[in-house]
């Protein structure tokens, strides 16, 4: 692989390379400008990359991957950069890719319920597009202010209204991505599926190392006629869990179920002044959605069950502007807790819901034990647990052990039967967990399967899938419950 | 994992270990494997040769927690039996997977990636797939996914095998989203021209209905509300129509391809396009499902034409029953893809032991 | 974010406090969405996160090239990021910070330096501004189309009430407003009137500051500061109830007084207490008991109003003037994508031409899609740029309410231009 510090001649020679294809303006390598490119939304990992570029066109895109791959330096694609795994952190000795000016809403065709678009387009200005139109874009991430579409679809990313409906998957119809060698592919299409291989499925959440997402197809749905939502508090945070339960068990799918613990309502009430209740434990948020009458009677019925399962108080939205004030809150909770700590750090695993109370005891003992604070926001609808660890980047030691906290909370969401990540991607920040949640030979599959796409290796290198060196690495750090991981591994 | 989610008392038999035998056997031997589990879906796709794998005998339910909206089932395990069980909690599968005959399996339908008149409202089979674990081309087992509602660790492999004819793998356990039944169902009736309802179906699908099915058969269009009673009675209230009187088996008719439509020896293909596409031109009688999107078709015009219509209208065609099992029985692809989905099969299916040439010619 | 300052920054004022407002940042990246030039150039270093990269690398010892300076210039100071900033990030003081300790590491060209100079000579000088607008207005006839169209039109003022009362408010002196448009004060000063207040015009009064301090010369814009709280001190202590702010951009630096000049022992207290007692005209009228003025702009025009970023996310009054004009029966056409910036940006329309204009084009089509009769602001830069090139007249939203008072010599003026 070429290095910067080797081979500048050849950084230079790539860089007059891309002049011919791209504006001066688009191709960014001087240090100064690169710092502002060292990381996405996860600050805790930082690394300069060799060039930036920042083309307009899907040909400007062509070029640099082209250029690229007959030179074998690697692409890191990048959009709005608000990811919290890391997944857009450059390659030292990479090209940084960012789709962010590719941001065109190409059409939006009513009559079939789709809209095609580039990857830079923002999710929330998908939404407002159509918004005249009586349709939106259902996946809702908290950042969706922000972040791209693109990004979205390579992190396969969801929101809090997955659980009725779904993440970024389920929400596509058809993309358009280039190969590593610049060769332009469509899959999916305007029909609801497509022939071959369900490449769709496979390339949303690949987190950028199969193929440069360059055209995305989304499904459009029609707005709700109406949407309420019962904000419930609870002294208690299990009695919250059985809450949810007990909502599902009813026979309810809501639009959206969210819990946050104390310290993450008082870290929201304290940016949106949404009104929450700052002494609960926990708070609930069950948003219901559908024809007015439906609304109306499962509002009520939700009302019942959270006071039948202890809550203290439950308040429903007064109007349209409360309803989106108690969501403003829950959708800014991640910055907001910015404000009791320097920095802090995003878990995203997903459990089973019956394991909640056990999972978020045992995280305030690690907590405790660690001398670190958490927060715990969580889509308690679909399971996916954010706990946010507070640190100070600036205090010796504090980083290495807000890590260590976080890797021993996914681990016992691993062990409870859930998963690393839910909706955040792996990156390069869950990446030894894949060695608990997968096993070497599943992990050689995913390198397999990246061979047929990216025969080079040059998309987005050393992320989301690690070698099996790597794991037999992380295995011997940290013995797990008395096994040792990947044992067939050579070790040095 | 340790506390899984609650065993339902079901006939249940681990034969996952002979299963990796016989993969490795027919390794050995390099013979194909034609995967099978109940049979009723051994007509779709081309014509496979190679020595049966049966999945029948793996079989049961492995986990099923109503509260978490999950469950889990070998490969082989009838899908009546899945659906009596979610029954009984008042859930079910929401994709409604077409049967085709008593045996079906849950494998054969995760494999053909199938699914029923609810499709575009509720979800396909895949977008219900939570997770699975296979057996690849090396006779590895292998976990994919998961048993928890978002899971993004990991290329998504679980969906990857759905639909995908049994040619990267053979599903061993899949677990599904399951969702709790509507509290009320009712189907109503309309007479209308191809043209209106094709145009009517997609307005409805742009306001926001408890809509969960849409069916035209040339004559009458079939619209099926559910949802809580109030919802329904409303939409009813809106839409108009005659209500049907055993919509129940009206919808398994459509779902089983049981309905008289379906009947008589000409081939039988499904065209795939845009749900507002106006009537293709193409002779032969059509029943048009998925709110416009899936349209079958009786007719016995030659396949060029036939690809050629769907091809300009966005679409893709497949021809689903009858006619030529040899030759080209889905879309084409064009050559870029066709290269990639052949290094796909190399790399989860390297010896080529799986379902040989079921989906295109090689693999 | 992790910072490390330089040891002689971590030991000055400005240094902590830059350093305070770095650590309040968690890269999250929402800032980006709503900042104006991210939009126009979709590149980091022209967005809110990078900018506080780049003056973080600044304040971390690294040595700004002209690269830095360059994305720091166009920077707005619009402050939309401050308003979608979960984190509380006070992004705007960071720029001044950040501009300022560039602006001694960069040498700027001489033309640049020049128009700066020039600017701050200019500008904030009452009498030379109009002497420069009276000449500009005398040769219109025989300039360029694209400068002419620049120049505002000479509107006259109407009368300045001549009742006394007892409750009394202080008017700003300001700088280029009196001499483009004197009616904003004298229609400030009319609908007090009619609510029994009295607005007072202090001499001494003049320029808040604003402008040279946010072009990096801080002393001269403090000096400003200073001035006006010396002219408005002895009616202070008389007894005047509020400094009454009717231009936002003024309105946000009167009320940062008492942080400014928290250094100066002299002026400390009293620079508090002024910032306490300032008020944008809207919050003023806000609470008091308005229904003496009638339903003044009921049936007289649909009109589109852009709320200043001074007024929306330097104040956080977004909403207020809009609500007093409904009320006073005005009708408000919707307007896309409320919180972006028009462009006018204190000096930035004369220093950032290219990139000025093309918001004003934005932001003109956004105001006039909904088909307004006029548009209506809050700030005299914003009223003069969209007044260049916008197909309706553009007023300050107080003449309007003014014009429509009942028995009114201007009675509905704003309607022509």
């Amino acid at each position: 692989m070429v290095t910067r510090d080797l081979n500048p001649h050849m950084r230079r020679e790539l860089i007059r390379t891309l002049r011919r294809s791209l504006p001066a303006a688009a191709i960014l390598h001087d240090p100064e400008a690169l710092r502002a490119y060292e990381c996405d939304g996860l600050s805790a990992y930082r690394e300069l990359p060799m060039l930036v570029v920042l083309p307009e066109t899907v040909e400007q895109v062509r070029a640099v991957l082209a250029a690229c791959s007959e030179r074998g330096i690697p692409v890191v694609a990048r959009g709005a950069g608000t990811g919290l795994s890391g997944g857009a952190l450059p390659n030292a000795d990479g090209v940084l890719l960012s789709l962010a000016k590719l941001n065109r809403i190409l059409e939006i065709d009513e009559h079939n319920r789709i809209a095609r678009v580039q990857p830079g387009v923002r999710n929330l200005a998908i939404s407002e597009a159509v918004a005249p139109l009586g349709l939106y874009y259902a996946p809702d991430p908290s950042s969706q202010i922000a972040c791209s579409i693109g990004g979205n679809v390579a992190e396969n990313a969801g929101g809090i209204h997955c659980l009725k409906y779904g993440l970024t998957v389920h929400n596509i119809q058809a993309l358009t991505f280039l190969t590593p060698d610049g060769r332009l592919l469509a899959v999916g299409g305007g029909a609801p599926d497509s022939p071959g291989y369900d490449l769709l499925a496979l390339l949303t959440g690949s987190e950028g190392l199969l193929g440069i997402i360059v055209e995305i197809v989304v499904k459009l749905l029609p707005r709700p006629e109406r949407a309420q939502v019962a904000l419930a508090a609870f002294d208690d945070a299990e009695k919250a869990g059985a809450a949810v339960a007990a909502i599902i068990a009813a026979g309810i799918v809501p639009a959206g179920l969210e819990m946050m613990d104390n310290l993450a309502i008082r870290a929201a009430e304290e940016y949106v002044h949404a009104g929450y209740p700052v002494d609960a434990a926990a708070i609930l948020l069950c948003e219901l959605d559908g024809m007015n009458e439906e609304v109306s009677e499962q509002i009520l019925q939700v009302r019942r069950i959270l006071t039948q399962c202890g809550a203290a108080s439950v308040r429903t939205a007064q109007d349209e502007r409360e309803r989106l004030l108690f969501w403003a809150g829950r959708k800014a909770a991640f910055p907001a807790v910015g404000r009791l700590a320097p920095d802090y750090y995003c878990m995203d695993g997903t459990i089973p819901r019956r394991n909640l109370a056990r999972v978020l005891v045992r995280i305030s003992e690690m907590s405790a034990s660690a001398g670190l604070r958490v927060a715990n926001v969580f889509h308690a609808g679909d399971g996916n647990l954010h706990p946010l660890i507070l640190y100070d980047a600036s205090r010796p030691g504090d980083l290495e052990r807000a890590e260590q906290l976080g890797a021993r909370i996914l681990e016992l969401c691993v062990e409870v039967g859930g998963t690393i990540t839910g909706e955040h991607g792996v990156g390069v920040e869950k990446i030894d967990q894949m060695c608990l949640q997968f096993s070497a030979p599943a992990l050689t599959q995913f390198h397999a399967l990246k061979h047929a796409f990216d025969p080079q290796g040059l998309l987005n290198p050393g992320k989301a899938i690690p070698t099996l060196r790597r794991c037999a690495e992380y295995g011997a750090m940290h013995v797990h419950g008395g096994k040792l991981h990947f044992p067939e591994i050579e070790r040095f | 994992m340790g506390n899984q989610t609650e065993r339902v008392a079901t006939d249940t038999l681990d034969s996952s270990e002979l299963l990796q035998e016989q993969v490795r056997a027919a390794l050995r031997s390099g013979t194909g494997l034609q995967i099978s589990g109940g049979g009723s879906k051994s007509f779709y796709g081309r014509r496979v040769s190679g020595v049966t794998l049966s999945t029948a005998a793996h079989r049961g339910i492995v986990g099923y927690d109503p509260s978490e909206l999950v469950l889990t089932a070998r490969c082989g395990t009838p899908l009546s039996e899945i659906e009596a069980a979610l029954a009984e909690r008042n859930q079910m599968l929401a994709f409604e997977p077409p049967h085709f005959g008593g045996a079906a399996t849950l494998g054969g339908a995760i494999a053909t990636g199938l699914s029923g008149p609810r499709r575009p409202y509720a979800g396909s089979a895949r977008d219900f797939v939570l997770g699975a674990k296979i057996i690849n081309g090396q006779a590895e087992v292998l976990a994919f996914g998961g048993q928890v509602m978002k899971n993004v660790a990991g290329y998504d492999v679980a969906r990857l095998m759905t639909g995908a004819l049994g040619t990267l793998g053979v599903l061993l356990e899949v677990s599904l989203k399951v969702l709790p039944r509507p509290a009320a169902e009712l189907t109503l009736v309309q007479h209308r021209t191809p043209a209106e309802a094709i145009d009517v179906m997609n307005i409805w699908a742009r306001r926001p209905l408890p809509l969960s099915g849409c069916c035209f058969d040339g004559d009458r269009l079939y619209v099926r509300l559910s949802g809580a009673e109030p919802a329904v009675r409303a939409a009813h209230d809106r839409i108009g129509g005659e209500i049907l009187k055993d919509d129940r088996s009206f919808w398994l008719s459509v779902r089983d391809q049981q309905h008289a439509f379906f009947d008589g020896p000409l081939p039988l293909w499904r065209v795939a396009v845009p749900p507002a596409t106006p009537p293709l031109d193409i002779p032969g009688k059509w029943l048009l499902d998925w709110g416009g999107s899936q349209r079958w078709l009786r007719s016995d015009a030659d396949a060029p034409a036939i690809h050629r219509h769907a091809s300009r209208a966005g679409g893709h065609v497949t021809l689903f029953r009858g006619g030529d099992r040899s030759g080209d029985v889905f879309h084409p692809l064009v050559p870029d893809l066709m290269e990639l989905h052949r290094r796909i099969k190399a790399a989860m299916d390297p010896e080529q032991v799986f379902n040989p040439g079921r989906m295109y010619a090689g693999f | 974010m992790q910072t490390t300052l330089t040891e002689d920054l971590r030991h000055s004022a400005d240094g902590r406090e830059a350093e305070s407002i770095l650590r309040a940042c968690v890269h999250c990246g929402f800032c980006t969405a709503t900042c104006p030039t991210y939009g126009v150039f979709r590149d980091e270093l022209d967005g809110p996160r990078g900018r506080i990269y780049l003056v973080k690398q600044v304040l971390e010892g690294a040595v700004a090239t002209r690269r830095t300076q360059l994305h720091l210039d166009r920077c707005l100071s619009c402050r939309a990021c401050e308003t979608t900033c979960p984190s509380g990030v006070h992004y705007g003081r960071l720029l001044d910070i950040g501009r300022s300790l560039v602006e001694r590491q960069v040498r700027r060209n001489i033309v640049d330096r020049f128009k700066r100079r020039l600017l701050r000579a200019v500008i904030p000088h009452r009498r030379r501004f109009g002497i420069l607008l009276r000449t500009a207005r005398s040769v219109r006839g025989i300039l360029p189309a694209a400068w002419s169209s620049a120049i505002p039109p000479l509107r006259t003022a109407g009368s300045w009430p001549s009742s006394s009362h007892r409750r009394k408010m202080l008017a700003l002196g300001g700088c280029v407003q009196p001499s483009i448009s004197p009616n904003i004060d004298a229609a400030t000063a009319r609908v007090l009137d009619h609510l029994g207040i009295s607005l007072l015009r202090v001499s001494g009064s003049g320029c808040c500051g604003a402008m040279s301090y946010h072009l990096g010369a801080h002393q001269e814009g403090l000096d400003f500061a200073r001035r006006n709280i010396d002219a408005w001190w002895p009616h202070i202590e008389a007894g005047a109830e509020a400094v009454v702010l009717n231009a936002s951009g003024c309105g946000v630096m009167v009320k940062e007084y008492g942080k400014l000049l928290a250094g100066d022992p002299v002026y400390a207290a009293r620079a508090a207490r002024i910032s306490e007692l300032s008020r944008d005209l809207s919050e003023v009228l806000a609470r008091e008991d308005r229904s003496v003025l009638g339903r003044t702009g009921s049936g007289t025009a649909r009109i589109a109003f852009h709320c200043p970023c001074t007024l929306q996310h330097g104040q956080k009054l977004g909403g207020v003037v809009e609500g007093i004009l409904t009320d006073a029966g005005f009708e408000l056409a919707p307007v896309a994508d409320m919180h972006l910036c028009c462009g006018s940006a204190g000096t930035y329309s004369l220093l950032q031409p290219q990139i000025s204009r093309q918001l004003l084009t934005q932001k003109l089509a956004a105001l006039e899609s909904g088909q307004p009769l006029a548009i209506g602001t809050a700030n005299i830069g914003c009223l003069v740029h969209l007044q260049s090139r916008a197909s309706v007249p553009v007023r300050h939203w107080i003449e309007l309410l003014d014009a429509c008072l009942p028995g009114h010599e201007q009675d509905g003026q704003f309607i022509t231009r």
